[in-house]
């Protein structure tokens, strides 16, 4: 077993929405990811993924519960600002709308060369554009782009210079969240792949979010099933897919549409009762198969 | 059956300051009543656009060029605003993608429907109004009609919003529904509702439906027919299983290859190289030419016509002319992961 990068111990997070109305977005959730995996992060939006990616890169400060990365407590303000360098550069992330996380007035080449700016990072490949010009080479882009502003670039376009945004800093933790959502099915392929070749170059670990489970299935080593703010299973992929064991992921994996009219036609959803229960401990089912049962079962 | 919508040969171009932009080519389908089907591309191939026209909802830059458009046996083709005003909800409506601005955000949902149940049944008392857009409401699966009338469209989550779009859309009772990619914006499960929510209106209803999506696997489970659009034309059409069992042009087998269902894990997924051509200056030959590795010499020289496979199914590829070298299809049939 490799290395444990990140572990997630008991966060929990809720906004309050009015005096007395507050959401649970994320309860009690334990998991870890080991160095150099692609760890899936699956469930219906409001199931609390997002809010869960931004409690790991410290956009959001959970209420109760640690996140530690490579063994520093970054919910801790004294241990994060003593390792603030290490913790901001080396964990970048890729949001799903890239029209809006691109900055519209700002060119190609400034929005790559920021990280470097802020940093104070001198380029180590001498002139920032020669810096710029080799991230978007690596991310399947040329350099006329460059002068570009993102309104020119298509949505394939802007999602590449949102991974080369990232990945100039070269992070051992990239997370990704919904980075393909809003692509169509021939460019969706394109970004999977890139993450593939470029996991496979730079050696990151990363953290994929999304509610295509057909895409988890295919890129993801292992897969962890949130539902209501709740980690109700997780267990490599494979595993997960071929024996989901929650009546939840149950639900989820019957909705995925497939290719194939005669079985999609045949298909009967399964649909999923929340709430069936409410008090119960993360207990491994199988070897490295965890999966929510009432104490009582487990 | 009774063939509710014909297109005929339609092209529509845009005059822009930098040309013409032929967004639909010589496009040639027909709908028949309680028929679903779906049409599939990537995004700027003319789907919106196809359907955009067919309703006269194109911007003033937009112009007709040829073709002719028959709806129930009748030439709409040169019909004017008012004409077609007559028609819209009577004869079709229409699903846009974004529920949220869609809906009026400052107006309860039950007022919206029912401001679209009146608008199309002027003389209706306000009572009977209101019972029908509870009526509507029932119909698209908002639970509690009565109580969720006087909500708020950002009361409502994604999904029910799109709920509560489809029920304007079927307020007038229209015989043919366009819904233009209804589930994109929406996740897995959800989109699973909606889908079957439509399949069960549509069939209720008896109404026809023109269903545009980028993802085949959509469309597999509600769609009767298919049609796969490439730069402004129709490249491949035939019943569903035709469709994903037995494609045969290599455009339709690119789209289903880049789908993780087909792919192995571990191995690449299958990327379409390149991007669509402009429609500007469309390339001469095969638009798809440059892009498809089973390209023959004559596709850079002169567009192929559509070959018949069967009575339903059709597609325009070289590759299908008896003098062409044979291919393995490398797609269609059972994906992998189930």
């Amino acid at each position: 077993m490799s290395e444990t990068l990140v572990e997630v111990r008991g966060l929990s997070h809720s906004f309050r929405l009015a005096k007395r109305l507050s959401i649970r977005a994320l309860d009690a959730v334990s998991f870890t990811i080991r160095r150099g995996e692609t760890f899936g992060l699956v469930g219906e939006s409001g199931s609390g993924k997002s809010t869960l990616a931004r409690c790991i890169l410290n956009l959001c400060r959970p209420q109760s519960g640690e996140i530690f990365y490579r063994g520093i407590n970054t919910c801790d303000r004294v241990q994060f600002r003593k390792n603030r360098e290490l913790l901001q550069a080396r964990r970048q992330m890729v949001f799903q709308d890239a029209d809006a996380s691109l900055n519209p007035r700002m060119r190609v080449e400034s929005i790559l060369t920021e990280p470097f700016v802020i940093r104070r990072i001198r380029p180590p490949r001498g002139s920032l554009r020669a810096e710029a010009a080799f991230w978007l080479h690596t991310v399947g882009m040329e350099a006329a782009y460059l002068d570009r502003y993102p309104p020119e670039l298509s949505g394939g376009q802007r999602q590449r210079v949102a991974i080369a945004r990232a990945l100039a800093m070269e992070p051992e933790l990239l997370v990704a969240d919904e980075p393909v959502a809003a692509l169509d099915v021939s460019i969706q392929a394109q970004i999977v792949n890139l993450f593939r070749q470029l996991q496979r170059q730079q050696g990151f670990t990363l953290l994929f979010i999304a509610h295509d489970l057909a895409m988890v299935n295919y890129l993801c080593d292992r897969t962890g099933v949130l539902c209501r703010g709740r980690l109700v299973e997780l267990a490599s992929t494979e595993e997960l897919f071929s024996n989901p064991l929650h009546p939840y992921t149950q639900a989820l994996l019957s909705a995925v549409p497939l290719p194939d009219p005669r079985r999609e036609r045949a298909r009967k959803a399964v649909a999923y009762e929340p709430g069936i229960e409410e008090d119960g401990v993360l207990a491994e089912a199988a070897p490295e198969h965890f999966v929510w049962r009432r104490e009582a079962d487990g | 059956m009774e063939t509710l919508l014909e297109i005929q040969n339609l092209s529509v171009s845009f005059d822009t300051p930098m040309g013409e932009v032929q967004a639909v080519q010589d496009v040639s389908l027909s709908l028949k009543a309680g028929e679903v089907l779906a049409l599939v591309g990537e995004s700027g191939c003319g789907k919106s656009v196809l359907c955009r026209s067919v309703m006269k909802l194109l911007p003033k830059t937009a112009r007709l060029k040829s073709g002719r458009i028959l709806l129930g046996g009748a030439d709409i083709t040169g019909y004017r605003e008012r004409d077609m005003q007559r028609l819209r909800g009577k004869w079709f409506s229409m699903v846009l993608q974004d529920p949220m601005s869609a809906l009026n955000p400052t107006i309860p949902i039950g007022k919206q429907i029912a401001e679209a149940v009146s608008v199309h049944n002027k003389k209706l008392p306000s009572g009977e109004v209101r019972r029908r857009a509870v009526e509507l409401m029932d119909l698209v699966g908002i639970k509690q009609p009565e109580e969720r009338y006087f909500l708020y469209p950002h009361h409502f989550s994604g999904g029910m919003r799109q709920r509560a779009v489809l029920a304007v859309a079927l307020a007038s009772g229209p015989r043919i529904l366009f819904a233009d990619e209804p589930t994109t914006s929406l996740d897995v499960t959800v989109q699973a509702q909606i889908l079957d929510l439509l399949q069960e209106v549509q069939e209720k209803l008896g109404m026809a439906a023109l269903l545009v999506s980028h993802d085949l696997s959509v469309v597999a489970r509600i769609a009767d027919r298919v049609a796969v659009m490439y730069a402004g034309k129709i490249v491949e059409t035939g019943t569903a299983e035709e469709i994903f069992y037995d494609p045969r042009h290599p455009y339709t087998w690119a789209l289903l290859r880049a789908l993780p269902a087909f792919a192995k894990r571990g191995e690449p997924l299958f990327a379409l190289p390149g991007t669509p051509p402009s429609l500007l200056s469309p390339p001469p030959g095969d638009a798809f030419a440059c892009r498809n590795e089973y390209a023959l010499a004559i596709d850079y020289e002169e567009a192929p016509p559509m070959f018949r496979i069967t009575d339903t199914h059709f597609a325009a590829s070289w590759l299908l002319d008896p003098r062409a070298p044979k291919i393995l299809p490398p797609a269609g049939g059972e994906p992998l992961h189930v």
